[in-house]
C-alpha cells in the first residue's frame, strides 16, 4: 500500500477527525476506504518530454477504483499530459501505464475502457444532442431501442430531459458541459477523465456543477480523474488530491491532509491562503519564528533545524494586546461575506487573518495561535 | 461609414458600368428581337427560347455538364486526400506545397492550356525529351484532363481551409468514444468538411461548365460546349445580324448566370462565414 496509507496514518488523522467532529457526522475515514479498494490505474516511472522540456519526470501514481482523484497544479505542471497519457492520446517516452491490472501502453484511445470529458467539450457540431450522446453506443452496434433508452436515462441524470433534438450550438455553456459529461458516461466507462471541465463556466454554475459532478460520481461508481488548477474546486470534490509542479508530485492526500498539513512551502502557498514564516526548530514541540518561541505539536527535526512555518489565516485569534505574544496594528480590513480579511502589521511584517470578529483600522491587537495550528515543514530545498 | 463609402465609389461606379448595365442589356436582348449592331425594330418576345430546342444547343449543354461533372468528380477524388494531407502537415512543408498549387494559377490560363495542348499532341516536345508520344487532343480524355489540371486547386483550397480549422479535439473525442481511424473519418471529419466539399464542387464545376478556350485547344474545336456556343453566337452576329444570333447567345448567357447565382446561394448556405471561398 506504500506511501499514501502511511501518510494518511501519520499526518492526516488528527486534523481529519477534528474536522469530522465539528461537522457533526462521521463522513470521512482517512485510510479505511483506501485499504479495501483495488488499484484501477497505475502509472509506473513515467517519463515524458517535448523536445527539451521535461513534462513528466519519473512520475508514479496509482488511482483506486471508485476514487475521485484530482490532479492539481499550476499550468504547465504536467497534469493535462498525465491525463492524455491515461486516455491514450499521448505515449510516454518510457514507463508503463496499467489499467485494471493490464499494461495498456500499446492500446489506442478507442480500445481503452476510459472516456474523456474535454476541456472545451469538443461536442460534434454536425450532430444534435442525442446524436452526440449516442455516438459511442452506435459505434458499438447496440440495438436502437437500447440506445434510445440509455441516452434518455443519461439525459435525465444530467438534467437535460427533452433536449435531445437540440443542436449543440444553441446550448448554453452549462448545457454543453452536461452533454459532454453525458456523452462520456453513457458508455459506462470504468474511468472518466475530466480536463478542467468547468473552466469555461461562471462561478455560480461552476459551484453547482461541482456538487452535481460529485453526486454523479458517487451514484455511478465510476473512477473520476479530474484535472484542475482551481484549488477550491479540488478541495470541494476530491477524495484524493495530487499536487503537482514541474512534472513531479509534491504531495498526495485527502483534501484535509493537504490543507492542514502541507508538505512544503509550494503546497502551502498553492492551497488556500497562508502566512509563511521562516523559523528554527529548537527542539521537539518548540519552534521559533518572528523572534518568538512557540509551542507546537511537531517533532522529529534536527536540533535547531531551519524550517518553514505555515499558519492559516483562520487559525489566528484576537486577544487583548497585553495577553498576546504577537502584537500589531490593524492595517487594512476587507469584508468578504462570511468573514473579514484583516491585515495586521507586526514588526513591519504583514499577517493575514480571517475572522468573524471586527477590528477597526489602526487598532492595536494581540494575536494568539493554538499550538496545533502551527504547522512546521521541512525547509524547501534544504 | 460615410467617409469610407466615398473611397469605394470608383469601384462601385466601375461595377455599375461594366456589370450592372451589361446585365440589363443582356436581359433586353434575351427577351426581345433587338439587333445590337443595326437597331431597328424592338419587340419583346420569348421566341429566343427556341434555341433550347435545337439539338446542337442540347448537345452543347449536355457536353458541358458531362465534362464539368466528370472533371469536378475527379478533382474531388484526387483533391480531397491532398487537402487532408496538407491540413496535417507542419507549417513549413505546407507552405511549400500550397505555393506549388497556387503559383501556376498566376500564370495565364491560355498559356497553360496551350502547354497541355502541346503535351497531348503526338510527336511533341514530350516525345523529343522523354520518348513518349501522347496523342490525346480532340478526345474526351484531353478535355477532362485539361479541366482537372486547370481547376484542381479550387477543389483543394476550400476543403483544406475547412479541415485546417477543424478542432483536433473533435477527432480525439471520436477516438475516445471508440471510433477507429476509418470510423472517425466517415462519422466526424468528412461530415464536418461538407461545406468545403460543396464549395469545391461549385468552384471547379462552374468554370469548367462555362469554359470555351479549353475545348477549342484541347478538343481541336470538335466539341461544342456552352461557352463555345455563346462565343459562336456572338461572333456570328458581328458578321451577320440575321437569325437573332446575339439574342439567343444572350439567353444562354442568362441561363449560365442563373446557374452561377444558384450555386452561390448554395455555397453561402453551407458556409455562412464564407471561409471556404477564396
Amino acid at each position: 500500500m506504500g506511501k499514501r496509507t502511511k501518510q494518511a496514518l501519520s499526518v492526516g488523522f488528527f486534523r481529519a477527525s477534528a474536522f469530522v467532529l465539528h461537522a457533526g457526522t462521521v463522513m470521512f475515514v482517512p485510510f479505511g476506504g483506501a485499504a479495501m479498494s483495488k488499484k484501477m490505474i497505475v502509472l509506473n516511472h513515467i517519463y515524458k518530454s517535448y523536445g527539451d522540456l521535461k513534462v513528466l519526470d519519473d512520475f508514479n501514481l496509482y488511482i483506486n477504483e471508485n476514487e475521485f482523484i484530482t490532479l492539481l497544479g499550476p499550468s504547465g505542471c504536467g497534469k493535462t499530459t498525465c491525463l492524455r497519457l491515461i486516455g491514450g492520446f499521448e505515449a510516454p517516452d518510457s514507463g508503463t501505464i496499467e489499467f485494471d491490472g493490464k499494461i495498456i501502453n500499446g492500446l489506442e484511445p478507442n480500445q481503452r475502457e476510459i472516456n474523456t470529458c474535454f476541456q472545451k467539450y469538443a461536442l460534434f457540431p454536425h450532430l444534435d444532442v442525442f446524436g452526440n450522446i449516442a455516438f459511442g453506443l452506435r459505434l458499438k452496434k447496440i440495438p436502437k431501442e437500447e440506445i434510445t433508452q440509455r441516452v434518455e436515462e443519461v439525459l435525465r441524470l444530467v438534467k437535460m430531459e427533452g433536449l435531445g433534438s437540440r443542436t449543440v450550438s444553441t446550448l448554453s455553456g452549462g448545457q454543453q458541459q452536461r452533454v459532454a459529461i453525458a456523452r462520456a458516461i453513457v458508455n459506462r466507462p470504468k474511468v472518466l477523465l475530466l480536463d478542467e471541465p468547468l473552466g469555461a463556466l461562471d462561478l455560480k454554475l461552476r459551484q453547482e456543477m461541482q456538487y452535481e459532478l460529485k453526486e454523479m460520481q458517487k451514484e455511478l461508481g465510476i473512477t473520476f480523474v479530474y484535472v484542475t488548477h482551481d484549488q477550491e474546486e479540488a478541495l470541494t470534490m476530491s477524495d484524493t488530491i495530487v499536487i503537482m509542479n514541474e512534472g513531479k508530485i509534491l504531495q498526495i492526500g485527502t483534501p484535509e491532509d493537504i490543507y492542514n498539513e502541507p508538505k512544503n512551502r509550494f503546497v502551502a502557498n498553492f492551497i488556500g491562503e497562508s502566512n509563511l514564516f521562516e523559523g528554527i526548530m529548537h527542539e521537539d514541540y518548540l519552534v521559533e519564528f518572528c523572534g518568538r518561541s512557540f509551542e507546537c505539536v511537531d517533532k522529529g527535526f534536527r536540533k535547531d533545524e531551519p524550517v518553514d512555518v505555515v499558519i492559516r489565516p483562520e487559525d489566528f485569534d484576537f486577544v487583548p494586546p497585553s495577553k498576546g505574544k504577537i502584537v500589531g496594528i490593524v492595517d487594512s480590513l476587507l469584508f468578504k461575506g462570511v468573514h473579514y480579511e484583516i491585515n495586521v502589521i507586526v514588526d513591519g511584517r504583514e499577517y493575514t487573518i480571517h475572522t468573524t470578529k471586527f477590528r477597526d483600522i489602526g487598532v492595536k491587537v494581540g494575536l494568539s495561535v493554538d499550538p496545533d495550528n502551527i504547522h512546521v515543514m521541512k525547509r524547501s530545498g534544504a | 461609414m460615410n467617409r469610407l463609402r466615398r473611397y469605394s465609389l470608383p469601384y462601385l461606379v466601375w461595377m455599375g458600368i461594366f456589370i450592372l448595365i451589361p446585365t440589363v442589356v443582356l436581359l433586353i436582348l434575351a427577351f426581345s428581337d433587338l439587333s445590337l449592331y443595326r437597331p431597328g425594330t424592338f419587340r419583346l418576345s420569348l421566341a429566343n427560347f427556341a434555341i433550347f430546342s435545337l439539338p446542337t444547343t442540347q448537345r452543347a449543354i449536355w457536353n458541358s455538364f458531362r465534362f464539368a461533372g466528370i472533371a469536378a468528380a475527379i478533382c474531388f477524388i484526387i483533391g480531397y486526400p491532398v487537402a487532408f494531407y496538407l491540413s496535417k502537415l507542419g507549417i513549413r512543408v505546407r507552405k511549400i506545397l500550397i505555393s506549388l498549387l497556387i503559383v501556376p494559377l498566376w500564370s495565364n490560363m491560355l498559356l497553360r492550356i496551350n502547354a497541355w495542348e502541346k503535351i497531348f499532341t503526338a510527336n511533341s516536345i514530350v516525345t523529343d525529351v522523354f520518348g513518349l508520344s501522347i496523342s490525346l487532343v480532340g478526345t474526351d480524355a484531353a478535355i477532362v484532363l485539361g479541366m482537372v489540371a486547370m481547376y484542381l486547386p479550387f477543389m483543394v483550397f476550400p476543403i483544406f481551409s475547412v479541415l485546417e480549422k477543424m478542432d483536433p479535439k473533435l477527432v480525439e473525442a471520436a477516438r475516445d468514444l471508440g471510433a477507429n481511424d476509418v470510423q472517425t473519418f466517415f462519422r466526424v471529419v468528412f461530415p464536418l468538411s461538407g461545406g468545403g466539399v460543396i464549395s469545391g464542387f461549385v468552384m471547379t464545376f462552374l468554370p469548367a461548365l462555362t469554359t470555351f478556350v479549353l475545348p477549342a485547344y484541347l478538343g481541336l474545336g470538335k466539341y461544342t460546349l456552352i461557352g463555345t456556343l455563346i462565343e459562336s453566337k456572338f461572333i456570328k452576329e458581328a458578321a451577320d445580324s440575321r437569325a437573332l444570333s446575339i439574342n439567343q447567345g444572350s439567353l444562354i448567357s442568362l441561363f449560365l448566370m442563373i446557374l452561377s447565382i444558384t450555386a452561390f446561394l448554395l455555397v453561402i448556405r453551407v458556409d455562412k462565414e464564407g471561409e471556404t471561398l477564396i
